[in-house]
């Protein structure tokens, strides 16, 4: 079956979710994993879909133009065979925060860092808070730690940009139970 | 005595309450010899409640003292047959996972410490102060004798705190 990704976004109002998820349904598209949620105004949705028949953008014709009218704005992507399949990441889970007085390259910084040393990212938040004056940035994320790689090694390879950015990092391993 | 598959959701047997048990007869001890026998068998678990095996009777079993997390702190092999939790204090998130419901977890608020009261495998009466993981698992695993999985307790999701402010 014909997998697909659909991204829609939009300034936040109530019954987008209905809006789409009706569309969805009449068309007969199966929603898998989506995650849904407020940035800033906007509300963003993405979601992996499939259908029984659809092959390509053309078969959702312009069943999205309603949504397209009320301001959202929509992507479909086509995913090629296998790209709705997610991989088995195993790992320890660390969970990194970095905060501190807004500036350029926080997020940059920290990802460039676990990029080189391999950490994958599997998610990532930011927020800006504080105030207009003194503008706070917030970055949480979750990451899979490569075989071998312990929750000190991150910690030694972010320690040097707390002082080239000016922000606090705390590094720890988050422990799954299953029970 | 047999490792037991573990039953997975949607098997309505771990949404049903189930039945307290009587007697401490044969059938309920080889009921525990086989919770014990599935816990250890799988590894990892710490764990497990008897719906898990497909058994709707009040009975689990809890071991903590091989994972990192319970090791320093828990009372060992726990037989625990119509356990009870009669009282609670502090709270604890963590996030679980369950074998019954694979590929999913979840950040769950629990009591950090509960005094449970239950009859344990050689029919004496026992009430405990458990505290951390082992208290977490215990909390879990009665959960299931409810009917009750994780999935109704997820107390956040994981962008949560970010939300709080305006809640």
């Amino acid at each position: 079956m014909q997998h697909f990704a659909l991204t829609i976004i939009g300034r936040d109002r109530t019954g987008i979710v209905s809006q789409v998820t009706e569309i969805l349904y009449e068309l007969g598209c199966n929603i898998a994993d989506s995650s849904c949620s407020i940035l800033g105004g906007q509300f963003a949705m993405i979601l992996i879909l499939d259908h029984p028949e659809y092959v390509d953008r053309d078969s959702f014709g312009d069943a999205f133009l309603p949504l397209e009218e009320s301001g959202l704005s929509v992507f479909l992507r086509v995913l090629k065979p296998g790209g709705e399949i997610r991989p088995e990441i195993e790992g320890e889970i660390c969970m990194i925060s970095v905060y501190g007085s807004d500036k350029p390259g926080i997020v940059y910084r920290v990802a460039q860092v676990l990029g080189e040393n391999q950490v994958n990212i599997t998610d990532l938040n930011t927020k800006l808070v504080g105030s207009a004056d003194n503008p706070v940035y917030v970055l949480m994320l979750e990451a899979v730690l490569p075989e071998n790689m312990t929750e000190q090694d991150i910690d030694t390879w972010v320690a040097p940009l707390r002082d080239e950015l000016q922000v606090d990092i705390t590094v720890r391993t988050i422990h799954t139970a299953e029970l | 005595m047999p490792v037991c598959p573990i039953i997975l959701y949607p098997d309505p047997v771990l949404k049903q309450a189930t039945e307290p048990i009587g007697a401490l007869d044969s059938e309920v001890d080889a009921l525990i010899q086989d919770l014990v026998d599935t816990m250890y068998d799988a590894g990892h678990s710490v764990g497990v409640a008897a719906p898990q095996i497909g058994v709707s009777r009040r009975a689990v079993v809890v071991d903590v003292s091989h994972s990192k997390l319970g090791k320093d702190n828990n009372h060992g092999l726990l037989t625990m047959i119509n356990p009870r939790v009669i009282e609670k204090s502090g709270s604890k998130t963590m996030r679980e996972g369950c074998m019954s419901v694979p590929d999913y977890t979840g950040n769950v608020t629990r009591a950090e410490t509960i005094v449970v009261e239950f009859t344990d495998r050689a029919g004496r009466s026992r009430v405990i102060e458990c505290s951390g993981f082992e208290a977490v698992a215990i909390q879990h695993e009665i959960d299931h004798l409810d009917g009750m999985l994780f999935l109704d307790r997820v107390s956040s999701l994981k962008t949560d705190l970010f939300r709080r402010k305006n809640s």
